[in-house]
């Protein structure tokens, strides 16, 4: 919205958004320079951080985790011990640390299936379990005609995960050097933000719009239901000012989530802290 | 303006017409609402049955289609199991399916990874359609990790045959198709392994022409749903591969639709309402299709499939509408003509009443009711006629017989002595009579005569009933008393006499009651008779009014032979006599009291010194008030003589 706007324009800036395909990770347009700036999971970062990927967090958009794990309610996995030994789809283009380690925290052995783009394979009964975005595949289910009462939801957030997750990343580098700029960008950014939130209806519209241009499959009820969720989980709900600031406390639980998931971290890992990593640019 | 100078309400057309038409019309809107139910439950049905049919049809072409594309590549994966294929002639097989199978886009056998190690992770051959080319090729790479596909990860997963939801391939010209995929196996040491997945793309634009064709009435329509719910077909084209069953439930807000949507995916038929939202009622059938994963749903509106029905109701009620029309002027028309004759006859009728009767009454051809009162009214006629006919003659004849009476009356008048003074000459006697008669003719009589110089006759008489007869006998009385009285000179003997003349040869039994005196004026003797009268009155010159002392007698002409006893009395001067018949003492007023002998007897002692005319003049005005009006019943006859002795020499005592 905030290039739809103008909004950038508006700051001097040129910005040209990229999606990278489903098999790829934003993070190797961030690692190849295709991409300036990209929005990746916290965890995602937290990672790469840690593999000596020298990216910042310049903005944290998501507040709370999304992730969940779905099973059929009338299938074998009622509980989160019924989780073992099950075929788990999840998602191929990362976004599988905070599951992962989820997993492996409650001593539970499954079998990853990955999953490209769609949850056929889930319709069909290929796998068991297969994590979802809330604001995104579980609505898929519904509009595939399947009632949120045959369904048996485990969310991250309810099993000590709640990390956030969408955030706006740079490499060190390019934060140095262009911090005007970036601020701009993220003003530029929330500002779209806070318009999406107060005109729903033309957001949708022009989302739609989008998407029927570039020939992508567009249903006007899936997008509402991802707008709403998302702007829920980015803390766009109520009257409430949205902050782009990441709290110290979710950057301890990433922090820990991937030292107890890689048992091989570089020593460099234990420099990282939460100053080295967020760089706000907004003052809040 | 006012209808009725239009039309003539009343008339027995309007009413006819009125009648039947209420009846017709009721009729017929019976009728027509009976068809109508009946009809419409037929046509519901029929569409119906129809739109399963329909809908049967295109499952079964589609099905045509699919089902042997099926077989391909089930054979592939049989084939390759039974290990007949070398991997490096798999292309030509692909090749030659393409070749024999022109609906089908592309065709191949994707193994699982690092089934072949000399060939690496992946290993899939592929052939397909360039515009009339066909293309083969190996597919699998970074950018092309087949694995995760749906059409290879679910078969292969699922471990069943998979058709995968529709998609828009960009390779094929960005056409709709779908991928059929069959798993096959290996048998290994290690016992059966997964070897791949055998693959057709199918491109469904057939299907799509095939379905978008159909139209049910004017805007009934057939839509393709993928097993997710998508649309694949749509006459909305913008919903194809972008709106689900799902999502327009959602959007439109119709929980009808995700309904449908989970019943199909469920694997049931039905038929049923199609009731969405500001659009109009609609049916709607669905079925899922035996192959490809995907439903059918035919959709047609209520209200077109009466079309027909409702142009044939408008055609029928035009045409009742012009037969009631038509059937309204033959009604006019006929009962007017039928009744025509009733309105001549009643002109007719009017003529006649003026009294013509020989107004000609109008033919009537019809044997009918109208006939039956004509008939009527020519015999009504002919009989008043000859009624007014008879009525005339007898009036005629009546008139003749009143005018004969009035003479008759004049001729009995003219025998009763009627003028007075009879004999003024002779100063001894004043008299005075009256007879008035009920009738032109009466019974009663009175007489007086002088049978010589000295001998006065005078008689009064009632003959028994009245009128003519009575008149006749009277006349014969009369008659009879003259000529006898002139030969014989005694009362009795005249009585005797006269008795028995009117005895003689009396078949119709007449009486006459009479009185009869001699009175010598000389003497004032007087010899008196009775037969049967009303005693006569003495008033005597001084003293009370009497009666005169008699024997009855019976009255004339009953009893021949009859001897009646004469009697005496000797008048004194200033004497007066009065007689009269019962017409006198029987007057009657309208409460039927009878004026009676002592009323007689007072007006005379009231009026004893008057003259005999004055005398009867009183009981006269007596009479009348007593009567007051009432009709004369008997003859009223009155006679009144006085008797003057001490005048002999000239001088009348009384003056009149």
């Amino acid at each position: 919205m905030a290039q739809e706007k103008g909004y950038y324009k508006d700051a001097g800036l040129d910005v040209i958004i990229k999606h990278p395909p489903a098999n790829l990770n934003a993070i190797n347009y961030l690692q190849d320079g295709s991409a300036d700036i990209v929005s990746l999971f916290l965890i995602t970062a937290l990672d790469a951080r840690l593999h000596d990927f020298d990216l910042v967090n310049i903005a944290q958009m998501s507040e709370h985790s999304a992730v969940v794990f779905v099973s059929f309610a009338d299938g074998p996995v009622q509980t989160l011990k019924d989780f073992d030994n099950k075929k788990i789809g999840i998602w191929e283009g990362g976004f599988d640390e905070s599951p992962k380690t989820m997993v492996k925290h409650h001593n539970l052995k499954v079998e990853w299936v990955p999953i490209l783009s769609s949850v056929n394979l889930f319709l069909m009964k290929g796998i068991d379990l297969m994590t979802m975005m809330w604001y995104n595949e579980y609505n898929q289910l519904y509009l595939s005609g399947i009632n949120p009462d045959e369904l048996n939801t485990f969310s991250l957030s309810d099993y000590g995960f709640d990390i956030p997750e969408d955030g706006l990343y740079v490499k060190e580098a390019t934060y140095q050097d262009r911090k005007a700029e970036l601020q701009a960008f993220v003003e530029a950014s929330l500002k779209g933000w806070q318009y999406a939130n107060q005109n729903f209806d033309e957001t949708i519209d022009i989302v739609l719009n989008k998407m029927r241009a570039s020939k992508v499959s567009a249903n006007e009820a899936h997008q509402r239901w991802m707008l709403s969720k998302i702007l829920e989980f980015q803390g766009f709900s109520g009257d409430q000012e949205k902050k782009t600031q990441l709290m110290k406390v979710d950057f301890q639980k990433a922090l820990e989530v991937l030292k107890e998931n890689n048992t091989d971290l570089p020593a460099t890992a234990k420099e990282i802290t939460f100053e080295t990593f967020y760089k706000p640019l907004l003052i809040e | 303006m006012n209808f009725k100078n239009i039309i003539n309400t009343e008339s027995l057309s309007f009413r006819i017409l009125t009648r039947v038409l209420l009846i017709t019309v009721s009729l017929f809107v019976l009728t027509l609402s009976i068809y109508y139910i009946y009809t419409r439950n037929l046509i519901r049905e029929a569409a119906r049955e129809n739109a399963i049919q329909l809908a049967g049809n295109i499952a079964g072409k589609i099905a045509q289609q699919l089902q042997p594309m099926e077989k391909l590549p089930q054979m592939v994966s049989a084939t390759i199991e039974m290990g007949l294929f070398d991997k490096d002639s798999l292309i030509v097989v692909l090749e030659t399916i393409l070749k024999r199978n022109p609906n089908i886009y592309g065709a191949s056998i994707a193994f699982a990874p690092n089934i072949f190690p000399e060939k690496g992770l992946y290993f899939m051959p592929y052939a397909y359609r360039n515009n009339n080319e066909i293309i083969s090729t190996f597919l699998g790479s970074a950018d092309y990790e087949y694995f995760l596909m749906d059409w290879f990860q679910i078969p292969f997963m699922t471990k069943k045959p998979y058709w995968s939801e529709p998609y828009f391939d960009e390779g094929g010209g960005n056409a709709l198709m779908t991928t059929y995929s069959v798993p096959f196996y290996y048998h290994t040491e290690q016992g059966r392994v997964q070897g791949g997945i055998a693959t057709i793309d199918v491109d469904l634009q057939w299907l799509t022409d095939i379905v978008s064709e159909v139209t049910i009435f004017e805007t009934g329509y057939a839509f393709v749903l993928s097993r997710n719910g998508m649309a694949i077909t749509h006459p909305d084209r913008s919903m194809i591969m972008n709106e689900s069953i799902f999502s327009n439930s959602e959007n439109w807000e119709e929980p009808l639709l995700r309904e449908i949507g989970r019943d199909l995916q469920q694997g049931n038929s039905s038929f049923s309402e199609y009731n969405l939202k500001n659009k109009v009622k609609r049916w709607i059938y669905y079925t899922p299709l035996d192959a490809g994963g995907l439903s059918l749903a035919v959709v047609y509106p209520d209200d077109e499939m009466f079309a027909s029905l409702h142009k044939m109701n408008l055609i029928l009620l035009a045409l009742i509408i012009f037969g009631l029309i038509l059937l309204n002027f033959t009604v006019v028309k006929i009962v007017n003509r039928l009744a025509r004759p009733l309105v001549d006859i009643a002109k007719t009728a009017h003529k006649i009443a003026e009294g013509n009767f020989n107004a000609p009454l109008p033919e009537v051809k019809s044997r009918d009711e109208i006939r039956l009162l004509r008939n009527a009214f020519v015999n009504m006629q002919q009989e008043l006629g000859a009624y007014v006919a008879n009525l005339t003659a007898t009036t005629a004849a009546k008139e003749k017989i009143e005018s004969e009476l009035r003479i008759a009356r004049d001729i009995q008048l003219s025998m009763i002595p009627h003028s007075f003074p009879p004999f003024p000459e002779l100063p001894q006697i004043d008299l005075f009579a009256e007879l008035k008669s009920a009738k032109e003719v009466g019974g009663d009589l009175y007489d007086f005569f002088l049978i010589d110089k000295h001998q006065f006759c005078f008689a009064i008489g009632d003959v028994s009933g009245k009128g003519v007869p009575a008149s006749l006998f009277m006349a014969v009385t009369r008659t009879l008393l003259r000529s006898i009285a002139d030969k014989v000179k005694s009362p009795s003997g005249i009585m005797k006499l006269l008795n028995n003349s009117l005895a003689m040869n009396n078949e119709s039994c007449m009486f006459v009651t009479f009185f009869l005196g001699v009175l010598d004026i000389s003497t004032g003797e007087l010899s008196y008779v009775n037969a049967g009268h009303n005693p006569p009155v003495i008033i005597p010159g001084d003293g009370a009014v009497k009666f005169l002392p008699l024997a009855n007698g019976i009255p004339l002409g009953l009893q021949e032979n009859y001897e009646y006893p004469q009697f005496s009395l000797s008048f004194k001067d200033g004497d007066k006599f009065f007689a009269y018949t019962d017409g006198v003492s029987e007057a009657e007023n309208s409460q039927h009291q009878l004026f009676g002998e002592q009323a007689i007897l007072d007006v005379l002692m009231q009026h004893k010194s008057d003259h005999p005319i004055a005398l009867i003049k009183a009981m006269d005005a007596a009479i009348s008030q007593h009567v007051s009006g009432f009709d004369q019943s008997d003859d009223i006859t009155m006679l009144s003589i006085a008797f003057n002795h001490g005048s002999a020499n000239g001088t009348p005592r009384n003056k009149p």
